[in-house]
C-alpha cells in the first residue's frame, strides 16, 4: 500500500537546515491501523504530512500502490489526495463557510460524483456518525467532537484508499476521543487503510501496529496485542513487548 | 466540470458569508462604470450636440443651395441618397431687432412637417396652414437675439419693403450650425408668406438636402450632385462642416472627465485588489483545507478569480444599466443620446480587464498557499515600528500606542490601504481645486482676461455718444475703445484675431502673467495659443498683417486668453492704422465692484433709446457648469471606493489582531481600550492615506489644471488650490467618517469573546 524509502525532510530556518525526518522506511499494508507515536517535534505530522504530499520530501522514495509518488507535482498529488486519500486534522478543518453538508459533499463533488451521489453518500455517512439531524449547520455551531466526526466523514466521502490522521483526539476531550476512536475502529474493521499521528499512548493502544519515531527516525516498530486480555502490565511484558 | 460544481458551492457560501463587502464591492465598481459612461455621454454630447440633433431630427447628411429647384426625381437616384429633404425656397432677408440688424435665410416650409430634416420644436408650435404671418426662429439665433415666444420679427425684404411677422415657435436643427458662428440666422415660415415677402424668385434660391445611407459616405452623392447640377449649384455643405461648427471647447471637461475616470479605475483597482487580498488572507486556512482536500493551485486560481471576478462584472453590468439610466432619466431634457457603441465598448472591456487584473494578483497568491492547513497564517511579528516606539517615547495611552504597532504589522495591505484611500483622496482634492477654479472665474473674471463686464457697441449712434453714454452711467468705472480686425501670422497661411482694446497709455487690463503689459505703439501681448502658433517667445518682434497694414508687433507679454484658443493678439488702439481705429468698433465697460451688469445694461439701453447694442460677456465657467455635476458624483464613488478599502484593512485589522486581543483583556485593557486600540488601527491608516492625497492633490491640481489652460491655448494661471479651510474641512470629515465605520466592528469586536485558541 505505501512503502517509503529512506525518506528525509530537512527544513531552511534563517539558513539553518532542520533536519525533522531521517531517512525513514516505513510499510503500510492494506488494510492495516498504523499508530505513529512519539514526543513533539520528533517528525511524526511532517512524516504524514509528505505521505498525503501536503509537504515535499527533500529526498527518499514514496511509493503509493506500487507507484511512486515523491516525484509527481503539485497539481498531480491533489488529484491524487482526490482519489485516494482522505485527511483527518487536530483542529478540524471544516470549511468554516459552509455548512456540515457542504463540507461533507465537497470532496465527492470534487471527485466527479453528481450532486445526487454525493448527497446520498453524505447522508450515509453524517447517518453512521450520527450527524444526520446537524446536516444544515455552520460548524462553528457544533461541539469539538461533532466537528471531528464531520472531518471523518468528510475525509470519508470519497472512499479512500488511505485515511491519514494527524492527532485527530489531540482537541477533544476523552469522552468525544472516545468516540472518534470508536470510529475509527469502525471503519479499520471494514477494511479501510489508517495511518494515525499522536502522542497519546491511549490512542496508539488502538492500532494494529505503533511505530515510534524519535528525532525524525523510527526507534520501535511493532504490532501491538489488544492490552485488554492482558489483566495487569509486569515489567517482563515491556520486554516481550519491544522484543 | 466536477471542480466547477464544488467551486459553485464553496463561492455561494463564501459570498453568503459575506454579503455586504460582496455589495460593496459590486456597488462601486458600478459607480466608477456609471461615471465613466455617464461623463462619456456627456463629453460626446457636451462637445458635440450635432449627434443628437441629427438623430433626433432625422437630419440630411448633404445641403445643396441651388438657384432654381432642382430636379428630386434625379438626386434621389444619386448613389447612396436614401431620401431627399426640400427642396425648399430660401430668401435673403433682414431682421430689424433693437437697433441690431441681422441677415436671415427664410426658409418656406409646408404646414405639415417633412420626414427628412425636420425642425425639433423646443418651444411653441409648428407653423399651421393660417398661420401667415407666423415664423419660427432657430433656437441659437432666436438666443442669440433674445427672441420669445409671440414677439414681433420684422424683416425686410431686398427690395425694402417691410413685413411684420409674429414668432410662434422656436426649433432646433442640425441643418446647419449654431448662430452666430453659422450666419446666417434660420427662420421657417409658410410658402405663400415667403411668396409674399419676396415675390421674385431671382432673388431666392432652392435648398434640398440629401439623407444618405451611410453618412461616411457623402463624397459620392456630392460628385452626383455636382456632375448632375452643376451651374446650377451655389454653395453645398455637409453634415462635417456643421457638427464642426458646433463643437464647443469642451477639453477642460475632456481631460478633467478622463482624469477623474482614470483615476477612479485606479482607485477600483486597488480596492478591488485590497478587498480580495485581505479576504484571501483571512482564507488562508480555508483555502490550505481546499488543497488538502485535492484542489489544484490553478483550480484554487481560478476559484478566486471566478468568485471576486464575478462580482466586478457583476459591478459592471449595474454600472452599464444605471449608467443608460442616468443618461436617459437624470439628463432628462438635454438632447443626449445613449453613447455609442465604440466608447461603451472600451469602458466594458478596460473595466473588465482592471477588474480581472486586480483580482488575479491575490488570486494567485491565494493558489500559492501551502495545503498544511495548521500552518499558521498570523501576521510576522516581533518589533515595534519606528512610528510605535516614537508612540511609546511621547508616553500617548497605552491602547494608542498598541493601535500604532497593530497598524503596520502586515506592510504590503498597510500600504495598499494607505494608497487606495489617498488616490480617491487627490481626487476628490482635485475636484475641489476645480471647482475652486470655477468659482474664481465667476468670483474675479478680470483675472481670465474678462475685466470688462459689458461690451457697447454703438450701434446707430456716432461713436463718441456711445462713449459719453456708458461713461455716464454711475457704474461705470471705466471705458476702453476697442477695435478687432484679423490679423495675418507671417506665413499668410491663417488669420488671427488682432484685439485692440485700450491705447498703450492707458491699457485696458488684460490678466498678464508673463512679461509685461504694452505700454508703447507696436507693443502686443499675445495668449499662449497664438505663441504656440508663431512659435513665439516673449520679447520676439513679430512681423504681423494687422487689419492689411504690415505691422513688426514687439510682443512684450502672456496673458491669460479664453477666446479663440488663445490664438488672439491684443494691442493698444494707437498701434493699429487709423482707418481701422476711427471710430472704435466698440468700448469694452469695466464697472465697479458689486454693479449688476444687467442693470447698467438697462440703462445704457434707456439712455440711449435702445440705440446702442450692449452685451454680457460669457464667462467661460457658465459654459463649464455641468463639470460641478460630475465633481458631486464622482466624489461618491470615490467616497464608496475609500469605504471599501477601510473595511478591509479593519477586517484585516481585526482578523490579525484576534488572538492577542484575548491577551490584551487578560492583562487587564477595558473593552473600550481594546476598542480604541483597533480603531486606531485602522485610523492611523486613514490618516497617513488622507493627508497624503489631500497634499498630493492640493500639489498637483493648480499645475494640473494651468497644464491644461496651456494645451487649450488660454495660458497657464488660471488653476487655483482649493483654500485651506476647504481642504481641512474635507480631510476632517473624511478622516472623521472613517473613524466612525471603524469604530462600528471594533465595539463588536472588543465585547465579542475572543476564541484562546485557533478556532
Amino acid at each position: 500500500m505505501i512503502n517509503t524509502v529512506n525518506l528525509v525532510k530537512i527544513y531552511q530556518n534563517g539558513g539553518v537546515p532542520v533536519p525533522a525526518v531521517r531517512g525513514v522506511d516505513l510499510r503500510v499494508e492494506r488494510g492495516e491501523f498504523v499508530a505513529i507515536m512519539g514526543p513533539s517535534g520528533s517528525g511524526k505530522s511532517t512524516l504524514v504530512h509528505m505521505l498525503g504530499g501536503l509537504d515535499v520530501r527533500t529526498s527518499g522514495e514514496i511509493w503509493l500502490d506500487g507507484k511512486r509518488a515523491d516525484t509527481l507535482g503539485e497539481s498531480a498529488w491533489a488529484l491524487l489526495r482526490r482519489q485516494k486519500i482522505g485527511f483527518v486534522f487536530q483542529f478540524f478543518n471544516l470549511v468554516t463557510n459552509m455548512t456540515v453538508a457542504d463540507n461533507v459533499e465537497l470532496p465527492a463533488l470534487l471527485a466527479g460524483a453528481s450532486p445526487r451521489e454525493a448527497r446520498e453518500r453524505r447522508e450515509h455517512l453524517l447517518g453512521a456518525l450520527g450527524l444526520t439531524g446537524r446536516a444544515d449547520a455552520a460548524p462553528a455551531q457544533l461541539a469539538g467532537g461533532e466537528q471531528q466526526r464531520v472531518a471523518l466523514a468528510r475525509a470519508l466521502a470519497n472512499r479512500p484508499s488511505l485515511l491519514l490522521a494527524d492527532e485527530p483526539t489531540g482537541n477533544l476531550d476523552s469522552r468525544n476521543t472516545r468516540d472518534v476512536l470508536g470510529l475509527l475502529g469502525e471503519v479499520h474493521r471494514d477494511g479501510q487503510t489508517i495511518v494515525l499521528v499522536t502522542h497519546d499512548a491511549r490512542v496508539a493502544s488502538l492500532a494494529d501496529r505503533v511505530v515510534s519515531l524519535l528525532d525524525g527516525q523510527i526507534v520501535d516498530d511493532g504490532a501491538v496485542r489488544a492490552p485488554r486480555r492482558r489483566p495487569r502490565g509486569t515489567a517482563g511484558d515491556v520486554v516481550e513487548l519491544r522484543g | 466540470m466536477s471542480t466547477v460544481r464544488a467551486s459553485a458551492r464553496w463561492i455561494r457560501a463564501d459570498l453568503r458569508a459575506r454579503r455586504g463587502q460582496a455589495l460593496l464591492t459590486v456597488l462601486a465598481v458600478a459607480g466608477i462604470v456609471t461615471a465613466l459612461i455617464t461623463s462619456a455621454t456627456l463629453l460626446e454630447d457636451g462637445t458635440n450636440p450635432w449627434r443628437a440633433l441629427f438623430a433626433q431630427t432625422r437630419g440630411a447628411h448633404v445641403w445643396i443651395h441651388t438657384k432654381e429647384a432642382p430636379d428630386v426625381a434625379a438626386l434621389s437616384r444619386l448613389p447612396g441618397v436614401e431620401q431627399v429633404a426640400g427642396p425648399y425656397r430660401t430668401a435673403p432677408v433682414t431682421l430689424a431687432l433693437g437697433g441690431k440688424k441681422s441677415p436671415v435665410a427664410l426658409r418656406g416650409t409646408a404646414a405639415e412637417p417633412p420626414r427628412v430634416a425636420a425642425p425639433l420644436v423646443r418651444e411653441g408650435r409648428w407653423l399651421r396652414p393660417d398661420d401667415t404671418g407666423g415664423v419660427v426662429v432657430e433656437r441659437s439665433f432666436a438666443e442669440a437675439l433674445s427672441l420669445r415666444i409671440g414677439e414681433p420679427f420684422t424683416v425686410t425684404a431686398l427690395n425694402g419693403a417691410s413685413h411684420p411677422l409674429i414668432v410662434v415657435g422656436l426649433a432646433d436643427s442640425a441643418d446647419q450650425g449654431f448662430y452666430p458662428e453659422w450666419t446666417p440666422g434660420l427662420a421657417w415660415t409658410l410658402p405663400e408668406t415667403l411668396t409674399r415677402i419676396e415675390p421674385a424668385p431671382g432673388r431666392s434660391e432652392s435648398v434640398t438636402g440629401l439623407r444618405l445611407a451611410d453618412g461616411e459616405e457623402t463624397l459620392p452623392a456630392v460628385h452626383g450632385a455636382v456632375t448632375l447640377l452643376d451651374e446650377q449649384i451655389q454653395r453645398m455643405s455637409t453634415w462635417r462642416e456643421v457638427r464642426a461648427s458646433m463643437e464647443l471647447d469642451n477639453r477642460l471637461l475632456g481631460l478633467l472627465l478622463a482624469l477623474f475616470g482614470t483615476a477612479g479605475l485606479v482607485a477600483a483597482a486597488l480596492a478591488i485588489a485590497n478587498a480580495t487580498g485581505g479576504r484571501v488572507l483571512t482564507q488562508t486556512r480555508d483555502i490550505a483545507t481546499l488543497k488538502s482536500l485535492g484542489y489544484t493551485r490553478g483550480q484554487v486560481f481560478a476559484l478566486l478569480v471566478a468568485e471576486h471576478g464575478a462580482l466586478g462584472l457583476l459591478g459592471i453590468v449595474l454600472g452599464l444599466v444605471c449608467g443608460r439610466l442616468v443618461t436617459t432619466f437624470a439628463l432628462d431634457g438635454l438632447p443626449i443620446l445613449p453613447l455609442s457603441p465604440v466608447p461603451l465598448l472600451a469602458i466594458t472591456g478596460g473595466t473588465a480587464a482592471v477588474v480581472l487584473a486586480a483580482v488575479a494578483l491575490p488570486a494567485w497568491r491565494g493558489g500559492r498557499t501551502p495545503p498544511i492547513p495548521s500552518a499558521p497564517a498570523a501576521p510576522p511579528r516581533g518589533h515595534l515600528s519606528r512610528l510605535a516606539r516614537l508612540a511609546l517615547l511621547v508616553r500617548l495611552p497605552p491602547a494608542l500606542v498598541l493601535g500604532t504597532r497593530d497598524a503596520f504589522t502586515r506592510r504590503t495591505p498597510a500600504v495598499l490601504s494607505i494608497v487606495g484611500l489617498a488616490v480617491p483622496m487627490m481626487m476628490i482634492t482635485i475636484g475641489l481645486g476645480c471647482w475652486a477654479t470655477l468659482d474664481d472665474f465667476l468670483r474675479h473674471p478680470e483675472r481670465v482676461g474678462q475685466a470688462a463686464a459689458l461690451t457697447v457697441h454703438p450701434g446707430r449712434l456716432p461713436a463718441e455718444d456711445a462713449a459719453r453714454i456708458a461713461g455716464a452711467d454711475p457704474d461705470v468705472l471705466a471705458v476702453y475703445p476697442g477695435s478687432e480686425v484679423s490679423a495675418l501670422e507671417p506665413e499668410q497661411t491663417r488669420s488671427v484675431l488682432a484685439r485692440a482694446l485700450g491705447t498703450s497709455g492707458e491699457p485696458y487690463p488684460f490678466s498678464v502673467v508673463e512679461g509685461r503689459m504694452f505700454s508703447a505703439r507696436g507693443e502686443a501681448v499675445a495668449g499662449q495659443g497664438l505663441l504656440d502658433l508663431l512659435g513665439a517667445e516673449i520679447g520676439d518682434r513679430v512681423r504681423m498683417t494687422v487689419g492689411g497694414t504690415p505691422l513688426i508687433v514687439h510682443i512684450v507679454g502672456r496673458v491669460v486668453e479664453p477666446d479663440h484658443d488663445g490664438e488672439v493678439l491684443s494691442l493698444g488702439m494707437d498701434s493699429l492704422a487709423a482707418k481701422d481705429a476711427v471710430p472704435p468698433q466698440f468700448y469694452g465697460l469695466v464697472l465697479k465692484e458689486g454693479a449688476d451688469p444687467a442693470a447698467v445694461r438697462a440703462r445704457l439701453l434707456t439712455a440711449s433709446g435702445e440705440a446702442l447694442e450692449v452685451r454680457r460677456t460669457v464667462n467661460p465657467a457658465e459654459r463649464l457648469v455641468v463639470i460641478r455635476l460630475v465633481i458631486v458624483a464622482l466624489t461618491v464613488v470615490l467616497a464608496l471606493l475609500a469605504l471599501a478599502n477601510l473595511l478591509t484593512a479593519s477586517a484585516l485589522g481585526l482578523r490579525d489582531h484576534a488572538l492577542d486581543l484575548a491577551v490584551l483583556k487578560a492583562m487587564g485593557l477595558t473593552p473600550r481600550q481594546v476598542a480604541a486600540t483597533l480603531v486606531t488601527g485602522t485610523g492611523l491608516l486613514v490618516v497617513l492615506g488622507v493627508v497624503a492625497g489631500t497634499v498630493a492633490g492640493a500639489s498637483v491640481v493648480a499645475g494640473l489644471i494651468d497644464l491644461q489652460g496651456h494645451t487649450s491655448g488660454v495660458g497657464a494661471g488660471i488653476g487655483r488650490t482649493p483654500s485651506a479651510p476647504v481642504l481641512a474641512t474635507a480631510a476632517g470629515t473624511v478622516i472623521g467618517a472613517a473613524l466612525l465605520v471603524a469604530l462600528i466592528p471594533a465595539r463588536r469586536a472588543a465585547r465579542a469573546q475572543v476564541p484562546v485558541t485557533a478556532r
